[in-house]
């Protein structure tokens, strides 16, 4: 009994999503595969670079996942843009995070064209996610 | 606990409203008699408001719809996805109900006298706005703690709530206004 409940917590942990979520990671997992045949799993270390290296954004400026949500997902970020405090982006830190598919595609659709100046792809996608998750 | 608090701020703007641009007689009217007689808040109301304020309230504060007119409201609702350098898209139905919802809420003044026919999308390029600063300096918007002129929170304290008053501003590195 003792021993399922631990096994129930860490499988929890690991998860860090809600089932919504988890869902569409699914989903994003099975279009990364058509994206590309050689896929075999999302990463969290490919997330990290996503995350943290710089990109012309769409402003043409120097931008990164981090300029806005800081190096730390625990911490509370600051919007390059506007100067407006966000909360953390670390769903052990924040519950809220990564709790409904509306707000995680509406997000992961604006902040890529930032960054990115353009859409992300299903693994990127699934790529970032997956390290978010994890801190 | 979330759904009181909204409520309490939706309240806070509607008492709010009255305070903004207290020389602009025809909308001080509207706004004071509309809070005599202030009709009780529907649920689909208080439902609408809390949408606004969570969507364009997540990368600077929920600009008081009050500030511009119906034209210039439509023009920003028209070109989100290239919104101020950044990409504030919507999904349609939330779409609808926000620029129903700045319709509804909008200037009935024009606000864009002298700007030569341009539809102004800055609450801060328009006239008044520019009247109401004209003393305010150069450095003190500028610095990184304001930014630019639409961060209003940065000096207004309780400009999320709606309220402007002159006592309540407090210019970083500089302090209060009066
Ligand atoms: C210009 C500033 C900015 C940049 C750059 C930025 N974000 Fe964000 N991000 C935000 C804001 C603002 C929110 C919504 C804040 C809130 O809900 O409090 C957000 C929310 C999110 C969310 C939603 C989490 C949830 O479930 O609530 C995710 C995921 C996210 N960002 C990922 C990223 C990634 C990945 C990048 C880089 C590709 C990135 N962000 C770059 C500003 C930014
Ligand atoms: C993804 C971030 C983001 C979202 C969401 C967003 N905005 Fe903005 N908004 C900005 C940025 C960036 C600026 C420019 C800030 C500056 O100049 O310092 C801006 C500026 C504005 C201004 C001009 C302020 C002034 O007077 O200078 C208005 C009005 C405005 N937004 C309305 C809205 C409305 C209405 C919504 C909801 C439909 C919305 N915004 C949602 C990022 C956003
Ligand atoms: C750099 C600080 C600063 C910023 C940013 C700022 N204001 Fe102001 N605002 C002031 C000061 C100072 C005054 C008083 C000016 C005076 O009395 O000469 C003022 C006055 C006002 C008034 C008139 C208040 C009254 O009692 O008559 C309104 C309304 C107002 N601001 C709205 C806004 C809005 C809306 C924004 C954002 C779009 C904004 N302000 C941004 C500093 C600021």
């Amino acid at each position: 009994m003792k021993y399922l409940a631990i096994v129930a917590m860490f499988s929890m942990s690991l998860m860090a999503a809600s089932p919504e979520v988890v869902q569409y990671m699914k989903e994003l997992e099975t279009a990364a595969k058509t994206e590309n045949r050689s896929f075999s799993g999302f990463d969290a270390a490919r997330g990290k670079e996503i995350f943290t290296s710089t990109h012309t954004g769409k402003q043409g400026k120097p931008m990164a996942c981090t300029s806005c949500h800081t190096l730390n997902l625990a911490n509370p970020g600051k919007n390059a843009l506007t100067g407006k405090v966000i909360d953390p982006l670390s769903p052990s830190t924040n519950p809220q995070r990564l709790t409904s598919t509306k707000e995680v595609t509406k997000w992961l659709r604006r902040n890529f064209m930032d960054v990115y100046a353009r859409e992300g792809t299903a693994q990127e996608k699934g790529d970032v996610l997956t390290y978010i998750m994890k801190n | 606990m979330k759904t009181l608090l909204n409520i309490s701020v939706a309240a806070l703007i509607l008492a709010g409203g009255a305070y903004l641009y207290a020389e602009d007689d025809y909308e001080e009217h509207e706004h004071r008699s509309s809070s005599v007689v202030a009709k009780p808040m529907t649920k689909q109301d208080k439902t609408t408001m809390a949408l606004y304020q969570k969507e364009c309230g997540a990368c600077h504060i929920a600009y008081q719809p009050e500030f511009l007119p119906k034209r210039s409201w439509d023009k920003t609702m028209n070109t989100l996805d290239s919104h101020f350098g950044t990409n504030a898209s919507l999904d349609p139905a939330d779409h609808k109900t926000i620029q129903n919802y700045l319709a509804t809420h909008a200037s009935r003044n024009d606000r864009m006298t002298g700007m030569g026919g341009e539809i102004a999308m800055r609450i801060s390029e328009t006239p008044n706005f520019k009247r109401e600063h004209r003393e305010v300096a150069q450095k003190m918007v500028t610095q990184a703690e304001v930014k630019s002129f639409a961060n209003c929170a940065a000096c207004h304290t309780k400009a999320a709530s709606g309220s402007y008053r002159e006592r309540e501003i407090r210019i970083p590195n500089y302090g209060s206004w009066e």
